[in-house]
């Protein structure tokens, strides 16, 4: 069970709208080792995993990963409002505008769609976990 | 001529060389935090990224020098929650560690009262969040990825 709480992590308040940089924090967002994939891997991973201290690690880590979800979402949302014409052409924002405006879509800044090819859910503790590493390790 | 390379550095047969050290041959090693490790004030700690110096990796640390989030009720909240999330993943891994359950304790109850001193000011966070005086508050601007959700 889930329940929402209605503040962010960390407090995103940006000031300067930008449509280029926006483009590619969104794949921080829907990219093969954004937050979304972080979080899907490890909640759908932890069913699969033997002992308490596993459960109760990725039950953690992928709650909070969708907390990061949240705050990147608010990012590019802060980063796209209220864009001229000329800025969204301008910044290379139009291909991403043409299909999806200013909302904010779980993409790869390449332009391909959110994907659960870019997770792995083994069912092999050590597999798995390993695989959180690499995908950790990317992220940052 | 060739010089024999000294042996010290050997680690005998199914163990390789780590920085420092020998471990097994072929397994991935992620070495275990120590019991009470050293701690970041619950500020420090929101703006790092991490509660603890040790996880703190030095790149991080240039990126954040330029971070400065404002003294509010919602930033002492963030930084209350974010280091009981550190200490609650922290305790995953080492639940026998009581000084620390101690602390996560007090911060889960500091926490507490910064989350009424903030709602008091701000509105709930929790849809169930008992608003009598106020009505139906929880649907009300600004929600947290709006303009002034962060003040």
């Amino acid at each position: 069970m889930f329940v929402y709480e209605k503040k962010l992590q960390y407090p995103v308040n940006i000031k300067t709208t930008n449509p280029r940089l926006a483009a590619l924090i969104i794949s921080q967002y829907g990219g093969p080792d954004g937050e979304l994939g972080a979080s899907l891997r490890y909640l759908s991973q932890r069913y699969s995993m033997p002992y308490p201290e596993l459960k109760g690690l990725l039950t953690d880590i992928g709650t909070e990963e969708l907390g990061h979800l949240e705050m990147v979402g608010t990012i590019v949302h802060q980063l796209t409002r209220n864009l001229t014409e000329e800025q969204i052409k301008q910044a290379g924002f139009d291909t991403y505008f043409i299909d999806h405006t200013t909302g904010v879509y779980p993409t790869a800044a390449s332009g391909s769609p959110w994907s659960a090819s870019s997770i792995q859910v083994c069912g092999d503790t050590i597999a798995d976990l390993t695989e959180d590493l690499a995908a950790d390790a990317a992220m940052m | 001529m060739q010089t024999e390379k000294p042996n010290e550095t050997s680690c005998g047969t199914g163990k390789g060389s780590l920085p420092g050290a020998c471990g097994s041959l072929a397994y991935p090693y992620i070495s275990m935090q120590e019991p009470n490790p050293s701690r970041y004030s619950r500020g420090e700690a929101l703006q790092t990224g991490t509660l603890f110096p040790g996880l703190n990796l030095p790149f991080k640390a240039a990126i954040t020098a330029n971070l400065k989030i404002n003294n509010t009720a919602l930033a002492e909240l963030m930084a209350l929650d974010f280091a009981v999330d550190e200490l609650g993943l922290y305790l995953t891994t080492h639940p026998d560690d009581q000084e620390v359950l101690d602390l996560y304790w007090s911060y889960i109850k500091l926490a507490k009262e910064g989350r009424e001193k903030y709602q008091k000011m701000y509105g709930p966070i929790l849809q169930t969040d008992l608003t009598p005086e106020d009505g139906y508050a929880w649907l009300r601007d600004p929600w947290p990825w709006d303009k002034g959700g962060n003040d």
